[in-house]
């Protein structure tokens, strides 16, 4: 079985997960919903090989406008690049939506999935995460997504292509 | 009495107690009403009344929460068992509109709760940006709520989703969001208009349908109550998403 990694998109910044070996998802899938509700049985399914932090609230929302309409960022292509091992070896990097995975693969040249055991390894390490960071809290979690919340939103009110029913001010 | 509003027993006192719901509050007065424990201090959402109480442990403000303005408050007060919203907890709120009923769930769960509050209309969405300004428990998301995938850089696993979007396809939205949000075990609260599913069916017919499609996506409906007299033809339907399988002992 070729090495998986795991993408995970947070307000705070990118990780990078390293799934555990095995042999077929048909037996991995069980083991991975059970042991999503527990911190020190999941630890053991992935492990964070890399955190890149955005730096500033400018870089967040940069980098989540991307996200959302699956587009590659700069930051996200140099993260990959950096952590992702070289050479390819098959390795196959898990990513939360179709639109992203396949720009990723254009981009980075990376196989890429979203599909199997990868929707539900990604539901333990949203519940996890700022546990599987070092220096990284729930509250300061929760306080980067308020924060980029209101950024994201406050710039879709005001500027918006194709939607019809904003106000004339 | 304050500028003769009348009202809540301007003047008089009024008891305020406990609801059998964590974080929800009666107030006792000439007439008893729903009220929440106010967030913000000083300020109305949506032009409801508050009411001051004061103890021994000082003034602590409350804001009447009307159940014909929010389908939450009228599932409330028709007697549904749980609604899943302690204190503390997360919630995932879809269909968001002005941020009505949403800033009595921020009351409802508290500074160590958060409410992630999605939705798509420009127009609410301004006004519900400016309820979260005075409210740092709320996550205002302008968004599809058919689209999670955009805005899952912004929500963390939650205890609850609530949904309010009036769409066909709502049980849809709802099992989509809780596949990318809804801790296993959490619960979810809908409420239903038969009329925006299907406005030729029987109310009935269209809350029996929309159950069978929560049961195909691992969501177990565990109650359902009518939004009677309040609303007509809705009903709220609460239950559990991935249930802990039974242990057999």
């Amino acid at each position: 079985m070729a090495p998986h990694f795991v993408l995970f998109e947070h307000a705070a910044g990118y990780g990078l997960f390293r799934l555990q070996e095995f042999e077929e998802i048909a037996t991995f899938l069980p083991q991975v919903e059970e042991s999503v509700t527990d911190v020190s049985k999941f630890s053991q399914v992935v492990n964070l090989i890399g955190f890149f932090p955005f730096k500033t609230a400018g870089d967040a929302l940069a980098n989540i406008n991307s996200v959302s309409e699956g587009i590659v960022h700069d930051d996200l292509k140099l993260f990959l690049e950096t952590n992702m091992p070289k050479g390819g070896k098959g390795a196959v990097l898990g990513v939360s939506d179709s639109k992203l995975s396949a720009s990723i693969n254009d981009a980075c040249g990376i196989k890429c999935s979203h599909i199997g055991v990868i929707p539900e390894v990604i539901r333990g390490i949203r519940q996890h995460f700022p546990k599987l960071v070092k220096g990284f809290s729930a509250l300061s979690s929760d306080k980067s997504q308020l924060g980029l919340s209101h950024s994201y939103s406050r710039a879709k009110v005001k500027f918006n292509v194709n939607k019809s029913d904003n106000m004339i001010i | 009495a304050r500028g003769g509003r009348g009202g809540m027993g301007a003047g008089k006192k009024v008891v305020v107690e406990p609801h059998r719901h964590a974080g929800v509050f009666i107030a006792r007065g000439k007439e008893d009403a729903l009220v929440t424990k106010n967030m913000a201090v000083g300020e109305s959402v949506y032009g409801e009344k508050r009411i001051a109480v004061e103890d021994e442990a000082g003034k602590i403000e409350y804001r009447v929460w009307n159940p014909f303005r929010s389908k939450l408050a009228a599932a409330i007060l028709g007697g549904v068992d749980k609604i899943h919203m302690p204190p503390g907890c997360k919630v995932l709120y879809l269909g968001a509109a002005s941020g009505t009923t949403v800033s009595h769930v921020s009351d409802v769960v508290g500074p160590e709760g958060m409410v992630y509050a999605v939705e798509f209309s420009h127009r609410s969405g301004r006004d519900l940006l400016n309820v979260a300004k005075k409210r740092t428990n709320i996550v205002p998301i302008i968004e599809d709520a058919r689209h999670p995938h955009k805005y899952r850089m912004l929500v963390p696993m939650v205890d609850c989703v609530f949904a309010d979007v009036a769409q066909p396809d709502q049980a849809r939205i709802v099992a989509l969001n809780s596949q990318y949000f809804l801790k296993n075990g959490g619960h979810f609260v809908i409420s239903i208009k038969a009329n925006c599913i299907d406005s030729t069916a029987e109310a009935e017919a269209v809350f029996a349908g929309e159950v069978k499609k929560m049961q195909a996506e691992k969501m177990k409906p565990q109650e359902q109550v009518t939004l009677e007299p309040y609303e007509r033809d809705h009903a709220v339907v609460v239950g559990i998403y991935r249930p802990p399988p039974k242990k057999t002992e």
